[in-house]
């Protein structure tokens, strides 16, 4: 599945473009000149390990985090100067599956994906609670609505989140770290799922992970962040093939035993002074 | 060295100082969008929703009624104690009522209410908000174009607008009932008579004077509790630090405030 | 452009034309329950949309529901491809009745 949609014309104006962004958290530079496109239908993902800058990425490209410098566009538009109704627009429009879920905890799990119906939608009640059913059962979530969150088990949280991120009806939708915390059978379920919500409702997706294997599965295009940069976007298979050092440590998951500086190591270790 | 200590206290100081200034700032940021939702979001189509403003009505307002209502009999009741106690030695003890009603309304019962509301609601909207803030239900909101501020400060300060003023009558009510039972123990005052001289002693500027207080302590609590949530450092201790800050920054707040009133008020 | 509804040969055919999203499904539910409430057999000719969202097939799936309740019929005519891939999805196709048009209908008795 993944290397024949790898082999797809990427075509149409990018959901997402990232133009030489840089970002900083807490004064510390973290993410310099990124830049990547998503193309409608697409599955995108953004790879790394902890401390590369991924999530902050994710946090730039959903307006969660101001960039130091460049550009995100979604839709084709500027998210940097987007007044509220705009960007309420520009809301209904993308999904988001955050990392531990985030379901409200004081309402059920079928409040929960009915809840960006309500707020956004004058539909009758009746017809958001088959809405937010069918979503469950898209995400083999059928009969767990009444539950609350705190019942749910990590894999359900995600899923659930998926559902609603899902019941607006997206053209785009981000998933966070979707097999973090998970055992290897029920991530690879989830990764089945996305598969499989991207065949049928034609989204472009932005996955967010640290796992090789998931990313393998579901990626057509794979982007390599390391400390903040891009190492190299490609599909799987330019991945696997890539002679670029750092990405071949990477997939053989070796150590990178780091030069020392004496000079610089012992000023490190006394703190800096003279 | 001793230099050294001098310029740390300063910076701390400082940073004391350009934190407080922030907050004031996120505060006034915060109130100045909850209004906004409050007063236009229905013509934006954002409404603040009448259910939830419901819910934390009973969750700020009713649920604290029982604690208030104890309070404010024992703080009449001691009031009206310590009064008799003072005034017997000028003979002034029919002067109790007058002196005793009008300072539960004009201070004590918006006190209380404020001090009980701050430290039920205080920390339970900080902690509500800050787990939010970590779970990332706050950033799961705003992904799905809901403003937090809309959907969480707004029906929580509209409620505190509504509730705070309503416990302070019973505030009011409950001291004065308090008084009533020990001057009918002590003084052998009749119901009667006591009531009558209440009504005699307050003017209506001494009930509203109570009552602009505790609305404008029930703002301060929501935006003061709402900020402390909202800039909550992550992990558990970031949530227990935030939570006694607001509860200690809403008592302090409502303290200094009530003192600046009654400065200008009565003098 | 509203949704009509037409009499033919015993049913009631509501037709559905153009995008049927989020702001135009309210208005296809109201036709489709106003004729069910009729105690109408409903067809719902789906040939002229270009595109169903899932409040569209929710509003579908409301007026099948309300049809077993009162022993009517209800069955899609003329579902596109495109339309029949979101109702795969939700795996619908295997709940409505699905006729190519009113005629095939008529013909496969019934």
């Amino acid at each position: 599945m993944a290397s024949m949609s790898a082999s797809k014309v990427l075509m149409g104006e990018p959901v997402v473009e990232v133009e030489s962004l840089g970002a900083t958290y807490t004064g510390i530079p973290v993410l310099d000149d990124i830049s990547l496109r998503v193309y409608p239908g697409e599955i995108m993902v953004i790879m790394g390990g902890s401390g590369s800058g991924k999530s902050t990425l994710l946090r730039c490209l959903l307006g969660l985090h101001r960039p130091s410098a460049g550009r995100v566009r979604l839709f084709g538009q500027d998210i940097s100067g987007l007044g509220v109704r705009q960007w309420v627009v520009l809301r209904k429009k993308m999904g988001v599956a955050f990392q531990g879920g985030a379901l409200f905890n004081s309402m059920s799990v079928g409040e929960n994906v009915c809840l960006p119906l309500r707020e956004h939608t004058r539909l009758d009640p009746n017809t958001m609670r088959i809405m937010s059913r069918m979503k469950l059962e898209m995400v083999n979530l059928a009969g767990f609505e009444h539950l609350m969150p705190a019942q749910l088990s990590g894999g359900m949280l995600k899923r659930a989140a998926l559902a609603r991120a899902l019941v607006m009806d997206p053209a785009l939708v981000f998933f966070d770290e979707p097999s973090a915390g998970l055992d290897p059978v029920v991530a690879a379920d989830l990764d089945e799922l996305i598969l499989r919500i991207r065949r049928a409702m034609q989204i472009s997706v932005v996955v967010v992970t640290h796992e090789l294997e998931s990313a393998f599965k579901i990626a057509d295009r794979i982007t390599v962040l390391d400390q903040g940069r891009i190492l190299m976007t490609g599909s799987v298979e330019e991945l696997r093939n890539s002679d670029i050092p750092r990405v071949q440590r990477l997939l053989t998951r070796t150590f990178e035993e780091q030069p020392v500086d004496p000079e610089a190591y012992l000023r490190r270790l006394t703190g800096g002074a003279d | 060295m001793h230099a050294m200590g001098l310029r740390g206290f300063t910076e701390r100081l400082g940073r004391r100082f350009a934190g407080g200034v922030e907050d004031f700032g996120h505060g006034a940021m915060l109130l100045g969008e909850s209004l906004f939702w409050i007063l236009l979001g229905r013509w934006w189509q954002q409404p603040v929703r009448v259910r939830a403003m419901v819910a934390e009505m009973m969750q700020v307002g009713v649920l604290a009624i029982p604690v208030i209502a104890i309070l404010a009999f024992a703080n009449g009741a001691m009031m009206a104690m310590q009064g008799i106690y003072t005034l017997r030695d000028f003979g002034a003890e029919s002067q109790l009522v007058a002196g005793v009603a009008t300072a539960v309304t004009r201070e004590f019962g918006a006190l209380i209410t404020g001090i009980v509301v701050a430290a039920r609601s205080g920390s339970a909207i900080a902690a509500r908000i800050g787990t939010m803030q970590m779970t990332q239900e706050v950033d799961a909101l705003r992904v799905m174009g809901i403003s937090p501020v809309r959907y969480l400060v707004a029906p929580i300060l509209a409620a505190l607008m509504l509730m705070m003023p309503l416990l302070t009558v019973l505030a009011d009510s409950m001291a004065m009932v308090g008084m009533a039972v020990i001057s009918a123990l002590q003084l052998n005052m009749g119901f009667a008579t006591f009531v009558d001289q209440v009504w005699r002693a307050l003017t209506p500027g001494d009930v509203w004077q109570g009552l602009a207080k505790s609305f404008i302590f029930g703002v301060m609590i929501a935006l003061i509790a709402a900020s402390n949530g909202f800039n909550a450092q992550h992990g558990a201790q970031g949530l227990g630090r935030a939570t006694t800050r607001s509860v200690v920054l809403c008592i302090c707040a409502i303290v200094v405030t009530d003192m600046i009133f009654t400065f200008f008020l009565i003098l | 452009m509203a949704f009509s509804v037409e009499k033919k040969q015993g049913f009631s055919v509501v037709v559905l034309n153009g995008d049927v999203d989020l702001s135009r499904s309210p208005e296809a539910r109201r036709a489709i329950m106003k004729s069910l409430k009729k105690m109408h057999n409903v067809l719902v000719d789906m040939s002229a949309v270009d595109y169903i969202d899932s409040s569209g097939i929710a509003s579908l799936v409301e007026g099948f529901q309300y049809a077993r309740a009162n022993s009517l019929e209800f069955a899609l005519t003329g579902v596109s491809e495109a339309a029949m891939n979101v109702l795969r999805l939700a795996r619908l196709d295997q709940v409505f009745p699905i006729y190519a048009s009113l005629d095939e209908r008529i013909t496969s008795g019934a």
